[in-house]
């Protein structure tokens, strides 16, 4: 009998203390990045106060009304992106190869009204904070909209200065988890991000290749820094905090120091975070001090310049690539053709999503004419380019207007990268569906 | 022996009940705590919070049709009997109720501007400009751009007069210039605590400078000892916060304003209230704020004036007045938050729009800057 009232007294207390641990709990669903339960700060310990973008932030501003003027003879977009005094200008070539080609191929069928479109292209390197200027620019050049850029550094003041000057922002290249986070409604970007990366980085890592104990080697620039967030808040969380930071340069090319501390600690894998060049020769040098370790790398490893520079040493290397450029896609195939045709290169990365990002500018224009702020408004609505196909897949965007879509693992064999499903992911437009407390 | 097992089973269960209701702060718990920090008046029974809050209103608004050169007002300043507007399309001003524009023909940097202080010691009107900084000095410009002078960049986010200097907010970092000696000095990631230089507002107290940097909080520097420390949200998590009271509300900060006494903070994620000891956030899902995006905050003696994208909200911590508008029509309402008790006020005419963007206070004259023209507002008996 006493048995029986103890399981009756435990029983009212369990259920009272689940009752009080979603006592303030919000109905709401987040909307945000793909974020798993498990993979939410301190989800284990504490609900916060209040959670962010879990509504998108709306414009509230005038300009709807604005007619545009009668005398215009081009249909003006802008282009910000590093075309040179950068290193990452083969990026930046790409990206503004794959906006052209999208302005080409919408002009060759009667661009806006018979009027053609016609890009605005600003190089983002100078002075510092030099994107804010060139934002003024391109306001001052009126244009309609823009698309760039891929450093942080650059997006992030751009960003600040769009919101000035109103004019919407699509983003193709830059994975800083953070450029999304700052609740700006005049941006849109349509790529995954870091976040997107870390996340199946450290599902990979942890949970299909079991390993512990893992090194991370990294830039030592806003890249390396932030990208790297993400993946080292899940593997605390994961429970396999990361056993080593060690950091390098960009442009460095003797890694011994770092690498030397890396081997001392014998870690079961090795992760790298940084441009192609100096995570090849890092490879490299990984396997010429004898280190047999899987290694692991940041997205911007996928690409031939990595290839070609780490050699033999690439087999085996496993990244995230945004999109699957082996896709059995129709749109894919038609834009690798056509790119090709009229650069004499592969596309890569950059130019596929500045493809699909320009489009959905024009797309915009087209719909709702010029007007800056009704551009902004279709664009960032959640519906109307909602799931739009492009050559890169279905863009999905969460309530920060961060591209969520599929990502995919690449591994390189027998010297090209091979692409396949991330694991676990969550299906399309059933992520970041966590219910947390707080308001 | 079962019955001895009983109590410390339900003990465990009792402390566990405890431990799990501790984390979640209700918002009432937090409203009754921020009295501990209310600054005492003249009256000693008296606390700011008791103390009326100034009501504005018989708005009168100018736009390109009746005076501006533009329809948006990016800030507002009231100097002596004239007011200046800073607009996308040049500096208008108002004096002996007559509007003048002042463009780049006339010498300006750039007719996007941003932001207007004057100095109190020489009454020389300081512009941030979309493409430089201009002094008004005597009836003529003189500009400062990063290509002349060495100043971090040309598009200026905020400008603050503070004796002798003349501080400026950019994406290249913050600046000081001093009038004196002619020259700059210049405030980044490599020089203060902040994760990168992009710096969106400044202001300054009589000991300090406190600077609003994007993703790094609050830089808050030292005049005298030239020391810098800063202010974080120490949940380092962009997606929450996790307590509300535990420091800025969010690192992306827009703004800062202090005044007697108090930091004011403006994030485009809720509103930060530092008295030098405590921080209190505001959202406004738990205090009278109209909107978390905040654009602008000026302080003026114990209340802020908070220019949000969904209308202008004041506060002196605890009570507040939000003046909002009709967007179809040329009627508004006035919001009067009083601990529970809420009043609503209409008014007409209105704020000339609700997506406000800077603001400026002196005597009984406000005057607001907006998306759509720039409204007079006087104190309301």
């Amino acid at each position: 009998m006493i048995r029986r009232n103890d399981c009756v007294i435990e029983t009212i207390f369990l259920l009272l203390v689940l009752f009080c641990t979603t006592l303030n709990g919000q109905e709401k669903k987040t909307m945000y990045g793909n974020t798993s339960e498990e993979m939410f700060p301190y989800h284990k310990f504490q609900k916060a106060y209040k959670y962010h973008f879990i509504e998108p932030v709306q414009f509230y501003g005038a300009g709807r009304e604005k007619q545009p003027p009668k005398d215009l003879t081009e249909v003006r977009i802008g282009f910000l992106g590093p075309l040179e005094g950068s290193p990452i200008v083969s990026l930046g070539q790409q990206m503004l190869n794959g906006s052209k080609l999208a302005i080409e191929q919408a002009n060759d069928q009667g661009g806006y009204n018979n009027l053609p479109f016609k890009l605005m292209v600003h190089n983002d390197v100078g002075l510092w904070g030099a994107a804010a200027n060139e934002v003024v620019r391109m306001d001052e050049e009126k244009v309609w909209a823009w698309l760039g850029s891929i450093d942080d550094i650059v997006s992030h003041v751009a960003l600040r200065a769009t919101l000035k000057m109103e004019i919407m922002m699509v983003n193709t290249g830059d994975p800083d988890p953070t450029f999304t986070e700052t609740n700006i409604p005049w941006v849109i970007r349509v790529i995954g991000d870091d976040r997107q990366s870390g996340y199946a980085l450290a599902s990979y890592i942890f949970d299909t290749m079991k390993h512990d104990r893992v090194a991370v080697i990294r830039s030592n620039e806003r890249y390396g820094r932030v990208g790297i967030m993400e993946y080292s808040g899940v593997a605390v969380r994961k429970g396999h905090p990361m056993r080593i930071e060690e950091r390098f340069n960009m442009g460095e090319t003797d890694f011994t120091m770092q690498l030397e501390n890396i081997k001392k600690i014998n870690p079961d894998a090795i992760l790298i975070w940084g441009n192609a060049k100096e995570s090849a020769l890092i490879l490299k040098q990984i396997r010429s001090m004898g280190m047999k370790q899987p290694v692991y790398a940041s997205d911007r490893t996928v690409s031939q310049e990595f290839l070609e520079i780490a050699g033999d040493a690439a087999e085996g290397l496993v990244s995230t690539c945004p999109y699957n450029p082996e896709a059995d896609n129709p749109k894919l195939k038609g834009f690798q053709k056509a790119y090709t045709q009229r650069f004499g290169m592969q596309p890569d990365v950059f130019a596929a999503h500045a493809f699909d990002g320009m489009n959905l500018i024009i797309k915009a224009i087209k719909k709702e004419g010029l007007n800056r702020v009704l551009i902004r408004d279709v664009l960032t609505d959640l519906k109307t380019f909602q799931g739009y196909e492009g050559v890169t897949g279905k863009i999905i965007l969460d309530g920060s207007w961060n591209d969520i879509g599929k990502i995919f693992m690449a591994k390189v064999k027998n010297g090209k990268f091979e692409y396949s499903p991330v694991p676990n992911q969550v299906p399309e437009g059933q992520g970041n569906k966590g219910q947390h407390g707080g308001q | 022996m079962k019955i001895h097992l009983k109590y410390p089973t339900l003990l465990v269960l009792f402390v566990m009940l405890v431990i799990s209701s501790w984390g979640f702060v209700q918002p009432k718990e937090r409203t009754e705590s921020i009295k501990d920090t209310s600054k005492t008046y003249g009256d000693k029974n008296r606390t700011a919070s008791e103390k009326p809050m100034p009501i504005y209103g018989n708005w009168i608004s100018y736009d390109s049709k009746n005076g501006l050169p533009g329809d948006k007002a990016y800030c507002v300043k009231i100097d002596g009997d004239r007011v200046l507007v800073g607009t996308h399309e040049g500096l208008a001003v108002l004096e002996n109720g007559n509007w003048k524009t002042y463009t780049t023909e006339d010498g300006l940097a750039h007719n996007g501007i941003l932001a207007i202080d004057v100095d109190p010691l020489t009454g020389d009107v300081w512009l941030g400009t979309m493409g430089g900084l201009s002094r008004w000095s005597t009836g003529k410009f003189e500009n400062y751009t990063q290509m002349n002078s060495g100043m971090p960049n040309d598009l200026i986010y905020a400008v603050t007069c503070d004796g002798k200097d003349v501080w400026v907010a950019t994406g290249g970092g913050a600046g000081c210039y001093n009038t004196y000696t002619r020259k700059w000095e210049i405030f980044t990631e490599e020089n203060a605590p902040m994760h990168e230089p992009w710096t969106y507002g400044v202001c300054a107290s009589n000991d300090k400078i406190y600077i609003a940097a994007w993703g790094g909080g609050i830089i808050e520097y030292t005049k005298k000892t030239k020391k810098f420390r800063d202010y974080v949200d120490p949940d380092g998590n962009m997606e929450i916060d996790l307590f509300p009271d535990d420091g800025v509300v969010h690192d992306i900060t827009t703004g800062a304003s202090w005044s007697n006494g108090i930091l004011w903070v403006a994030t485009y994620f809720g509103l930060s209230r530092y008295d030098g000891v405590h921080w209190k956030g505001y959202f406004d899902h738990d205090s009278g704020l109209a909107s978390n995006f905040i654009n602008y905050i000026k302080a003026k003696d114990d209340i802020a004036f908070i220019c949000t994208d969904q209308g202008l909200s004041t506060t002196d911590g605890e009570n507040w007045i939000t003046y909002t508008t009709n967007e179809n029509s040329k009627n508004g309402k006035t919001i009067l938050l009083n601990g529970a008790d809420k009043k609503e006020l209409a008014t007409s005419p209105s704020l000339a729009h609700n997506f406000t963007i800077g603001v400026d206070v002196e005597g009984d004259r406000i005057w607001v800057a907006t998306s759509k023209g720039v409204s007079r507002g006087q104190l309301m008996k």
